[in-house]
């Protein structure tokens, strides 16, 4: 009899101990990422407050920046590249002040912002080269008598936007990472392996960063 | 334990004194009625662009009503302390400020933070936190529920 009522006093008090621990509770704050992309694409000169790597913000520059070479008359159509040079005088990158590029290259970098480093696809830089230049008296020049190479003073690895040849249309110039800054120098070459029409011929390339 | 005593006790845990006449340990306060003042902290990038050193942070700030139920260590000395449990998206930091009542202080997740150290003398604490919060903005793929408790040690 004494057992039997100890079995029962323990059920009591075990029921209790449950009622009790009911009343605690939780409060919960709701978080969301406010703005899960951000991106940012400078090609020739760009604006920044600041330094990237010091928690500078980039600003919005409408500059087109012009890349050209003057091409000897003896010199049309042999075939020979001709050096072509950028305006920009944009060689240091907004990253960390670096002289990242030399004189005459035309600066492409940019970075990709998003909330999630976990399998996402990265940001495309395209370029669309599908106007060709032209001229006064309306002859044209096709982009794709435009190549580049890519380098980066003190880099030793592959250029995340690697040398190429304009293709007349829109192409893939390279990608930028989830969370990463990207950045090359392009130097510019004129083919001239076909004889055009004297004057001056210009063109607009188009680039254009695009997040998944 | 002798069944007498363990008799007292279960009545006196069924008409939810159990605490306080409880040994020195530390419980759960009921904060059932507290209230979050918005229904979505929005956090945003603290650097806009990814730096040199990886600064990844997302922060934002919201308050909540807090309303702590004390009423069961009433006219007893204790502790109450902000509890955020480790839980996804991971490392939370956590800043707050209050209006006096509690105390201000700072935590990140798996830890927990004073906010009231005396005299428990009143059944009821109100206090409005202001929060202000921070994560790692790459581990923020979606939303997430923070839950926080309080919970407190009676001397």
């Amino acid at each position: 009899m004494h057992r039997s009522a100890v079995v029962r006093i323990r059920g009591i008090a075990i029921v209790a101990s449950l009622w009790c621990a009911s009343t605690a509770q939780a409060f919960t704050v709701t978080i969301s990422a406010g703005s899960p992309r951000a991106i940012y694409l400078q090609v020739g000169v760009g604006s920044f407050t600041g330094l990237y790597n010091s928690g500078g913000t980039p600003g919005a520059n409408p500059t087109v920046n012009v890349v050209s070479a003057n091409v000897p008359a003896a010199a049309v159509g042999s075939g020979a590249a001709q050096a072509m040079s950028s305006n920009t005088g944009a060689t240091n990158s907004f990253y960390d002040n670096y002289a990242f590029c030399n004189s005459g290259q035309l600066y492409v970098g940019g970075f990709y912002r998003f909330t999630s480093n976990a399998g996402g696809a990265a940001a495309t830089l395209t370029a669309n080269s599908s106007t060709p230049l032209v001229n006064a008296t309306g002859e044209t020049i096709p982009f794709t008598q435009i190549s580049w190479t890519s380098s980066g003073n003190g880099d030793s690895g592959a250029q995340p936007f690697p040398a190429g040849t304009f293709n007349g249309g829109t192409q893939t110039i390279g990608t930028i990472a989830r969370n990463q800054w990207a950045e090359s120098c392009m130097t510019f070459s004129y083919l001239n392996s076909a004889i055009v029409a004297s004057g001056t011929f210009t063109g607009t390339v188009t680039y254009t960063l695009t997040a998944p | 334990m002798k069944p007498l005593e363990v008799l007292v006790r279960a009545l006196c845990m069924s008409l939810g004194l159990c605490p306080a006449l409880a040994s020195p340990a530390t419980y759960r306060v009921d904060d059932s009625a507290t209230i979050p003042l918005e229904s979505n902290a929005v956090l945003r990038w603290r650097q806009v662009a990814p730096s040199r050193t990886m600064d990844n942070t997302v922060e934002g700030s919201t308050a909540v009503q807090v309303r702590l139920n004390l009423a069961p260590w009433l006219k007893r000395n204790g502790r109450v302390f902000l509890v955020l449990p480790e839980q996804p998206p991971g490392r939370v930091s956590v800043r707050w400020t209050t209006q006096g009542r509690l105390l201000p202080g700072q935590l990140v997740s798996g830890q927990r933070a004073l906010v009231y150290a005396g005299p428990i003398t009143a059944p009821m604490i109100e206090e409005t936190l202001a929060l202000r919060i921070e994560t790692d903005g790459t581990r923020l793929a979606s939303t997430y529920r923070l839950a926080f408790h309080f919970e407190i040690d009676v001397d």
